[in-house]
């Protein structure tokens, strides 16, 4: 999908429960590590399959690239809560960061099925690394937009895509609900913009996991009302919840 | 078919695959993932008389064979444990053990006696050795006088079955079991985790928000075994072993050094299926080498027990 990352679709059978998005999976990557790796569930291509957007980034994940296709995978899954769908009549502004692209891809999908505005602002630091291509196409009528941005500038808008999202935000004539996933600063930043227009948003986080179910309390982030289990009490968080000097420092 | 129960104090356990300490959260947060039928107790988180945050974020980084976590004891305290979570567990089939932890004897005591008195909880674990919470330059764990005072303290506040919790961070084990048990601990568990660290050299700064956290995982494994293996000699009291046990061979080690239980904690996270196989695990291998009960297991490796097996 990029120089870095890979799709990987999961035969889970019947019975594996349909998954909302913003839900995640954890993946039994290799029996030498001591714990699962958490994704995000990045498109549901049938029923019983799930598709998940994958960078290599370390052990765990270049563990996954190198099985042989057809290898069974332990998963324990669909786990957390889910993204608020938006109201009929606003845009829905889906802000991506690097590979956190793959938290928004279901999500786009769904909103596409849906007939729902999309208007996807993706960002990298450099053109290889944008994955726009993943989501949904864009559509002449205006329904599906997409909009890049490069920290570099080698591609689309120069600077962050929370810088893009503010020049979006001033010109945009429709209420809007944001949704974003990525990188913590960028969420930061997101989270900024977003609480001074009284725009709602919502961010999907991303934390070293050990249970995934809430049990061990390793996952936390630092919220208005204390601690929360990011694999329990989200991934999905109301940015207004966040303590935002916590989650970048963290 | 063999026997799997086992007995710590007046606790029979069905299995003698106990679920560990901080690691099933209170119990139902598991539920319909982990097999409790086939698992002998479940140890909740540490309970803290007052509610505890516990550590800023990172609270957890991997490192090879092992994990490294720095929770802080996070619990909802006392009274919401005793409200809310103990009447949440107590459906699930499967014993309750309450573990409990107080900044002194006193606390022990009102924990020992305020979760002791109640029906749902089949036994008490008395922390002394996590590694993640303020601790003066002596730790408790590493003192026998003090942990004499906590065991008794708690024994006279309940008639409970008490198991004491060591760490593996210690000199010396041994004068701390052995308080243990004369101040009427029921048994002990051996071990908790050790204390270590990372570094995130990308950040330049320690991996853990807490700097340093407790190892567990299949890397404690060999530390904690040896530590039964002492611990078991010395004391009459049954120990249950900790650390790292993964699959039917580390348990089988465990309870072969002399454990009566074991307790499985962090291989939960990449396996939640691991206490129903370990306990199919020590089924098989008692079927196939004519054993009856986990009895005859417990410090087969010992060379009293294997002198006493070869002459009968």
């Amino acid at each position: 999908m990029s120089p870095t990352s890979y799709l990987f679709t999961f035969e889970a059978g019947p019975e594996f429960p349909t998954p909302r998005p913003g839900q995640f999976v954890n993946v039994a990557v290799a029996d030498d590590l001591t714990l699962r790796r958490p994704f995000s569930f990045a498109g549901i291509p049938a029923p019983g399959r799930f598709d998940l957007l994958v960078e290599m980034r370390g052990k765990g994940t270049r563990a996954l690239a190198e099985k042989p296709i057809g290898s069974a995978v332990g998963v324990l899954g669909p786990l957390g809560n889910e993204f608020t769908l938006p109201g009929a009549d606003s845009v829905s502004l889906l802000v991506g960061g690097g590979i956190g692209v793959a938290g928004l891809r279901l999500l786009a999908q769904e909103l596409r099925r849906g007939y729902h505005r999309i208007h996807a602002l993706v960002g990298a630091r450099t053109s290889p690394g944008l994955l726009h291509h993943v989501l949904p196409s864009p559509t002449g009528d205006g329904e599906v937009l997409i909009e890049v941005a490069t920290d570099d500038g080698s591609e689309g808008f120069h600077g962050t895509v929370a810088g893009l999202l503010e020049r979006v935000l001033n010109e945009l004539d429709a209420p809007a609900r944001v949704y974003c996933c990525g990188p913590p600063a960028m969420i930061a930043a997101t989270a900024d913009i977003t609480a001074k227009r009284g725009v709602p948003c919502e961010a999907l986080l991303e934390e070293m996991m050990a249970c995934g179910v809430g049990a061990c309390r390793g996952c936390v982030v630092a919220t208005r009302s204390g601690y929360k289990s990011v694999c329990s009490d989200g991934p999905v968080f109301d940015t207004n919840e966040l303590v935002l000097e916590e989650l970048v420092r963290a | 078919m063999p026997e799997l129960t086992t007995r710590i104090g007046d606790l029979t356990m069905r299995s003698p695959v106990m679920l560990a300490s901080g690691t099933v959260g209170y119990g139902p947060e598991y539920e319909g993932v982990i097999d409790f039928g086939a698992t002998g107790a479940i140890v909740t988180k540490t309970i803290t008389v007052e509610p505890r945050e516990g550590n800023a974020p990172p609270r957890l980084v991997e490192t090879p064979g092992g994990l490294l976590n720095a929770i802080g004891l996070e619990n909802v305290g006392l009274e919401r444990f005793l409200a809310e979570k103990l009447p949440e567990a107590a459906p699930l089939p499967v014993p309750i053990v309450a573990s409990v932890a107080g900044t002194g004897a006193g606390q022990f005591a009102q924990l020992a006696a305020a979760v002791g008195e109640r029906d749902e909880v089949a036994a008490i674990e008395l922390n002394i050795s996590c590694p993640n919470v303020e601790r003066p330059r002596n730790p408790v764990w590493s003192d026998p006088v003090a942990v004499g005072e906590i065991v008794s303290a708690a024994r006279e506040a309940t008639g409970k079955t008490l198991s004491l919790k060591l760490s593996p961070n210690t000199s010396d084990i041994l004068s701390v079991a052995e308080a243990a048990e004369r101040a009427g601990a029921d048994a002990l568990t051996v071990a908790n985790t050790l204390p270590g660290m990372r570094i995130d050299i990308e950040r330049r700064r320690p991996a853990l928000g807490n700097v340093t956290g407790g190892l567990s995982g299949r890397a404690l494994m060999p530390v904690n075994l040896a530590l039964v293996w002492k611990v078991a000699e010395h004391v009459s009291i049954p120990v249950i072993g900790s650390g790292g046990i993964g699959d039917t061979g580390d348990a089988l080690e465990f309870l072969a050094a002399g454990a009566v239980a074991v307790q499985v904690g962090t291989a939960l996270f990449a396996t939640p299926e691991a206490p129903s196989e370990i306990a199919d695990g020590l089924r098989n291998y008692m079927e196939e080498n004519g054993f009856a009960s986990i009895d005859e297991l417990v410090g087969m490796a010992r060379e009293e027990r294997r002198t006493c097996a070869e002459t009968a």
